[in-house]
């Protein structure tokens, strides 16, 4: 692919404005919003569960207006400091997608069950900040959010490789866009001044051992994103599972005694989540 | 005519006018009553320098056709004073001179006044001027909260109305270890995420009543109702507490100190930012004036800085 045609996708995908979610919690953030008693716990928690609503308020609180970009990565904490105005603001001027889709209702999912996979690992392993794994888990997909809205021609074409030609849909992506999802991530976490652990989060999520300052942060949404599919919640674009990498494992230094434990915690969570549904 | 203030000003507002002829003062005159403003008219413009730099007015008016010195240059003198960049500068001319060949990039006027010139015009223009100045020269630089003249303006309204209050003095401990270490625009990353927490917090908890304001460095102070001003204390700290460990590099986090150097200049280690706040109330109108709640809250502050950790001291005496 040519310079320029990478250029201009490029600029293209970071040209989103007013990215649009699935309506369902959408809908119940502005509910409880407009609710006089209800607390910013409650409002944090409804928003961890969506990509979309979590990635615009990140985006906001560390955009430079603010003075303080790049610092946080907690939907908990940017609601703090955004406050209920702007945070009203922001729910006000989202829009849903005209068309929902099976797919896209599955990615959602897919996002949502990644982002519990990833807050458990990360407490399990007894790591600092175990939310912080969460949001990288739920916005690990985003790319494919953005290129579905900015490139909508190329993401029939992705689907089509994927039906026709069984190609995993990073493999897909690469081939129809010239690259994937997880490139795609690294340019939105730097435009939108994301902390750098998300970053790497988002972007080394298929390659953790290639992380050069969060490895530990790559390797938990890897196997988050595996886990979610092993437990078969939400789509993601594949059937089936992806390749685990044994490096991620060694980077977390998870024995297989570990993932015994983990792979019962997780289950009962899936189990707690598996009446949700975004449609 | 009414006594009533312009603009919520507690005093009328001193214009100078400097210009040729006497219909520009005669004009204020009719825009205004006295007690809205007072008026100091003089023809020449050097010999009001001296009076201008000792005396600075709230607003100066200048005239294009001054005789001894173009209006612009004793503009320029002005504002290139820092001590009187703030005061605001109206010009005033011709309409129809609007096409010589000035530099209105390089002219530091702050209002344009065009003759002809009509009273009413003239009244919302410099209401205008002077309302935009006081809001501007007052707000923190940093994070645009309200400074110390609106904090005290606030204060004593409060007081002279007899309305009870809880005034509330927050600043940081170990800000100045935090800026030696990690230099002066890190240290402005907390100050601008303590002014959010504090305005969210406040807001949320206090409504249309609360108010927040910087004083300036560190310090902040915000008003409340008496009965909610503990759990506003509670949740600032609470997030702050929550919050302010991602402001420093990862490594400094996980120790839970950073290495920075003393006043003595030697080397130690100081712990994490906290936040501490001393809260004083009014109550059937104890107070009488400003300087009494500022001192009762800044001998309960050496209290609450005892404590390394963040925390809150309420007024024993009055709670």
């Amino acid at each position: 692919m040519s310079e320029d045609l990478r250029t201009e996708r490029k600029n293209r995908l970071l040209a989103v404005r007013d990215l649009p979610t699935l309506p369902k919690v959408l809908d119940e953030v502005s509910k409880l919003v407009e609710r006089p008693d209800s607390t910013t716990e409650q409002v944090a928690k409804l928003i961890s569960m969506d990509q979309v609503l979590s990635a615009k308020v990140l985006k906001m609180v560390n955009s430079p207006v603010y003075g303080f970009p790049g610092r946080i990565s907690s939907i908990g904490h940017a609601l703090v400091l955004l406050g209920f105005n702007v945070l009203r603001s922001i729910i006000v001027s989202t829009s849903v997608f005209e068309v929902m889709t099976e797919n896209m209702v599955g990615l959602w999912e897919h996002s949502l069950g990644c982002a519990m996979a990833c807050g458990t690992t990360a407490r399990m392993l007894g790591f600092k900040d175990a939310e912080e794994y969460s949001v990288a888990g739920l916005l690990h997909d985003l790319g494919k959010v953005v290129a579905t809205v900015q490139l909508p021609d190329l993401k029939v074409e992705i689907e089509r490789l994927v039906a026709e030609r069984d190609l995993y849909y990073l493999e897909a992506e690469r081939e129809a866009m010239g690259f994937g999802h997880d490139r795609i991530n690294a340019w939105l976490a730097d435009h939108w001044k994301l902390p750098a652990n998300i970053k790497e989060g988002l972007s080394y999520h298929h390659k953790p051992h290639l992380a050069q300052l969060y490895p530990e942060m790559a390797s938990v949404v890897h196997l988050g994103d595996f886990m979610v599919r092993a437990f078969e919640y939400g789509f993601s674009g594949d059937v089936g599972v992806t390749y685990l990498q044994p490096e991620a494992l060694k980077i977390l230094k998870i024995k297989p005694a570990d993932f015994e434990k983990l792979l019962d915690q997780m289950s009962g969570q899936f189990v707690e989540i598996a009446d949700l549904s975004f449609a | 005519m009414s006594e009533e203030h312009l603009c919520l000003f507690p005093r009328p507002q001193k214009i100078m006018v400097l210009s040729p002829g006497e219909d520009l003062a005669a004009l204020f005159a009719m825009a205004f009553s006295p007690d809205e403003i007072e008026v100091t008219a003089l023809s020449r413009g050097r010999g009001a320098v001296e009076l201008l730099f000792i005396d600075p007015p709230d607003l100066l008016v200048v005239d294009h056709d001054l005789a001894d010195i173009p209006g612009l240059d004793l503009v320029g003198m002005v504002k290139s004073e820092n001590v009187y960049r703030q005061l605001p500068v109206a010009f005033v001319m011709d309409e129809a001179a609007l096409g010589e060949d000035i530099d209105w990039c390089a002219a530091e006027v702050d209002e344009l006044l065009t003759r002809p010139l009509t009273a009413p015009v003239l009244r919302a223009r410099v209401s205008l001027t002077l309302a935009r100045a006081s809001r501007s020269l007052d707000a923190n630089p940093l994070t645009k909260l309200p400074g110390n003249t609106s904090i005290i303006g606030r204060i004593q309204e409060l007081i002279d109305r007899k309305e009870d209050f809880a005034l509330a003095y927050a600043d940081l401990d170990y800000f100045k270890s935090f800026n030696d270490k990690y230099g002066f625009s890190r240290g402005d990353e907390v100050l601008m995420m303590t002014a959010r927490i504090l305005v969210n917090t406040v807001r949320s908890v206090g409504g249309a009543k609360a108010f927040v304001g910087h004083v300036g460095g560190d310090d902040f102070v915000f008003i409340l109702p008496i009965d909610r001003v503990e759990e506003a204390c509670r949740a600032v700290v609470g997030s702050f507490d929550d919050i302010v460990p991602h402001f420093y590099d990862a490594e400094d986090r996980e120790h839970g100190y950073i290495q920075s150097v003393d006043r003595e200049g030697n080397r130690r280690s100081f712990p994490l930012m906290a936040i501490s706040i001393a809260v004083v109330f009014n109550r059937d109108g104890r107070l009488t004036h400003f300087g009494e709640a500022s001192q009762a809250a800044m001998t309960l502050k050496k209290k609450a800085k005892e404590n390394p950790r963040s925390c809150y001291v309420l007024d024993k005496r009055q709670a």
